[in-house]
């Protein structure tokens, strides 16, 4: 199965939360020197946020996208595209933008799906 | 003798500190801080002290615009002061910001060894850490090639010469590193506020003691467990404080936090540290009752007149008091009200 | 779509109906595991999906605990964020996929393992390191959370993936194929009805123009023997006349009719 060689985590998120996730070891260099994470700050252009993200979903050694809700919604056209099962992509809040379930893209499909 | 001639040179400047002392926020402030249900009643709030202008034009409030800004105050009038000061209290106030400049150093370290471009961290160093020559580091693109350009564009020098190789910048962790140079530094300003004499070393001896012996203290609880080895830590004890040396080799021995208790209930002044802080549920930790302890300090040199350590502890209140400022709008931001009574109240 | 049109090119035939009416069969019982599959399915996806609702909350408030334990590390040691980000080097916290089967579907159940050594054992070590290793406990509970949560998402999405094809497969057997193979049976058996109908027209029509043969056959012979008869007749009394015949019945009847009284 291809899925047992995603073992890793990626994340794009603002500095603390990368900190954070950081420090629960989910950071990862490979022998290319790819770093599997990205810090956003209001400096960071969109358009270097898009290829962290379509890298990251095109990388095979990837599980998981962790990304902050904030960040998701510049880029929410991309992640409304990603339809397939891996890697995961997962929302996540951050310290100054606290989880908002209303603009959440899988939650979105829930709804959908229940026609609510 | 200090009375007759300090206000020669350092009366003005004394004058100023206590001026700014008394916009320390007070217990009666932070009583209003801590009802505030978001950060922009924390900016009103604050509007009233002297962070008001430094917020007043905020449009996009954060906690760590909140951080920026308060800093950016504190460094201001710490630049007031030293842009005014004469020998030897420039020299003085110079030695205060060497310990920034440890920190940013080994930031630049850090960046270089990675292999980063340094010139984007130049933005991330404490601004009291800053030197002229500081971009003339960035230009660095080798370890060896950082040391030499430490070794003589910085103040830091000694300490880099005297305790570490350009191998070592290599091979070390980065944090033995940065507590090696601390040492270095500590135990060398503790020397030459010595050298002063007279109330200024009687205070700065007291301060900086319990400075070197919260380091020992930290180190010895944060390296168990870890692969620091018990030989790598005692090097990395100051050897200026009070535990030194008898509780410094103990310290260096012990294996648990016990170990360290009973190593620290020789000193009354420490013992207390202890009471209820190894227990589960313990509301306050060992770090808040540093803090405690330092802001105690620190007060009382206040209580005396003609002397440097003042400009210290001025420093260091005004530290703690953005770290309180900090924590209280974090605790409203994110909604931890509970937890909001931990901050260190000064006067 | 169910237009008479809709059926299968095929010959009419006993053999063919059989074959379709065994293939009507086969897809309705493929129709009913079908939909009991995609019944089971929607039942596990309605519970994902309720599941997910509540962990996302959870997640909510487990990474705030987490960045408010981020806030006490900056409280007490200042920034560590670069210092961090410098010191990634391999992965401790890694996940790895196991699969579950739920009604013939592979759904992944990641799960986190730790490899390696810890980069940041000696953050804050000067200064609050315990703050550090705290902080960094919290935010592997966090990031549990998350792994788990990332399970239910990834299995949301391939459920949804998969019901959406059984259930394309559900409506195309029940609204494409069994109508086609029903119309094709229809057909089939109309087709014979009237292929059986063509043939009795046929017979009849045979039976009839054999009958209308017959028939004629039977006048002709009638005229024929009516004709032949009248001649022989003639042919008789010319004998009689000329050959004179000794029997002349009607001569001796009458004759005998005169001379002999009982």
């Amino acid at each position: 199965m291809a899925q047992t060689e995603r073992t890793f985590m990626a994340a794009i998120g603002d500095e603390d939360s990368i900190t954070g996730l950081l420090l629960a070891g989910i950071g990862h260099i490979d022998s290319h020197q790819k770093k599997n994470f990205l810090v956003v700050d209001a400096k960071t252009p969109l358009a270097a946020v898009e290829d962290a993200f379509q890298e990251f979903t095109k990388r095979k050694d990837i599980a998981i996208i962790l990304i902050n809700q904030h960040i998701a919604e510049e880029i929410r056209p991309l992640i409304d595209e990603h339809d397939q099962a891996f890697p995961t992509i997962l929302e996540i809040p951050s310290k100054d933008h606290p989880y908002d379930p209303e603009k959440d893209s899988v939650l979105k499909r829930v709804r959908r799906l229940f026609g609510e | 003798m200090e009375a007759l001639f300090f206000n020669a040179d350092d009366g003005y400047l004394e004058a100023v500190v206590r001026g700014y002392r008394s916009s320390i926020l007070n217990n009666t402030a932070y009583i209003n801080l801590t009802q505030c249900e978001t950060l922009e009643d924390v900016k009103l709030q604050l509007s009233a002290s002297d962070y008001g202008p430094h917020l007043q034009n905020e449009a996009h409030l954060s906690t760590s615009m909140l951080a920026q800004k308060c800093t950016d105050k504190l460094v201001q009038e710490f630049q007031y002061i030293r842009a005014h000061a004469v020998a030897p209290l420039s020299h003085f106030l110079d030695f205060m910001t060497y310990a920034y400049m440890i920190d940013n150093v080994i930031l630049l370290i850090t960046g270089t060894l990675h292999e980063r471009d340094t010139h984007e961290l130049l933005n991330r160093c404490h601004p009291l850490g800053v030197f002229d020559s500081m971009p003339a580091l960035c230009v660095a693109t080798n370890v060896a090639e950082l040391y030499n350009s430490v070794l003589v564009e910085t103040p830091l020098a000694p300490y880099f010469k005297d305790c570490l190789s350009a191998e070592d910048l290599d091979e070390m962790n980065i944090e033995i590193i940065r507590n090696t140079l601390y040492k270095a530094y500590l135990e060398d300003f503790y020397h030459f506020s010595q050298s002063f004499g007279g109330p200024t070393a009687e205070i700065m001896t007291e301060l900086l003691q319990f400075e070197a012996d919260r380091r020992s203290l930290n180190i010895t609880i944060n390296s168990f467990g870890t692969e620091l080895t018990k030989d790598d830590r005692a090097k990395l004890f100051p050897s200026i404080g009070r535990l030194y040396p008898d509780g410094n080799l103990k310290l260096a021995k012990s294996d648990d936090i016990d170990q360290v208790k009973a190593t620290c209930d020789v000193f009354l002044e420490y013992r207390q540290f202890f009471d209820g802080t190894t227990g589960t549920g313990a509301t306050k930790t060992l770090e808040d009752r540093f803090f405690e302890y330092e802001v105690d300090l620190n007060k009382k040199s206040f209580q005396q007149q003609f002397h440097y350590a003042l400009f210290y502890s001025f420093l260091k209140l005004k530290e703690q008091e953005v770290r309180n400022i900090v924590w209280i709008s974090e605790c409203i931001s994110q909604g931890q009200k509970e937890r909001i009574n931990n901050y260190i109240p000064i006067f | 779509m169910s237009g008479a049109n809709n059926r299968l090119a095929v010959f009419p035939t006993r053999m063919t109906l059989s074959v379709m009416k065994q293939k009507l069969k086969g897809a309705q019982t493929g129709h009913s595991l079908l939909k009991r599959k995609s019944e089971a399915l929607t039942k596990r996806f309605r519970d994902i999906v309720k599941k997910i609702d509540d962990a996302k909350r959870l997640m909510g408030k487990v990474m705030q605990v987490a960045s408010f334990s981020l806030a006490e590390v900056t409280y007490i040691t200042g920034d560590i964020g670069y210092q961090v980000q410098e010191s990634v080097k391999n992965a401790q916290f890694r996940v790895r996929a196991k699969q579950e089967n739920v009604s013939g579907v592979m759904l992944p159940v990641f799960e986190s393992y730790q490899e390696g050594t810890n980069a940041n054992e000696l953050t804050g070590l000067g200064r609050g390191g315990q703050q550090v290793q705290k902080c960094k406990d919290t935010y592997i509970k966090a990031v549990e959370t998350l792994v788990e949560l990332a399970s239910l998402q990834t299995a949301f999405v391939i459920l949804d993936e998969v019901i959406k094809l059984t259930n394309r497969r559900v409506n195309a057997i029940e609204h494409i194929i069994i109508p086609r193979y029903e119309n094709t049976i229809k057909h089939i058996i109309s087709e014979l009805d009237e292929q059986d109908r063509e043939e009795f027209f046929r017979l009849k029509k045979v039976q009839g123009k054999k009958k209308e043969a017959a028939a004629r056959e039977t006048l002709e012979r009638e005229t024929k023997q009516a004709a032949e008869g009248k001649l022989l007749a003639e042919s008789n009394a010319a004998g009689a006349s000329v050959h004179s015949s000794p029997v002349d019945p009607g001569d001796i009847l009458g004759g005998e009719d005169e001379d002999v009284i009982f």
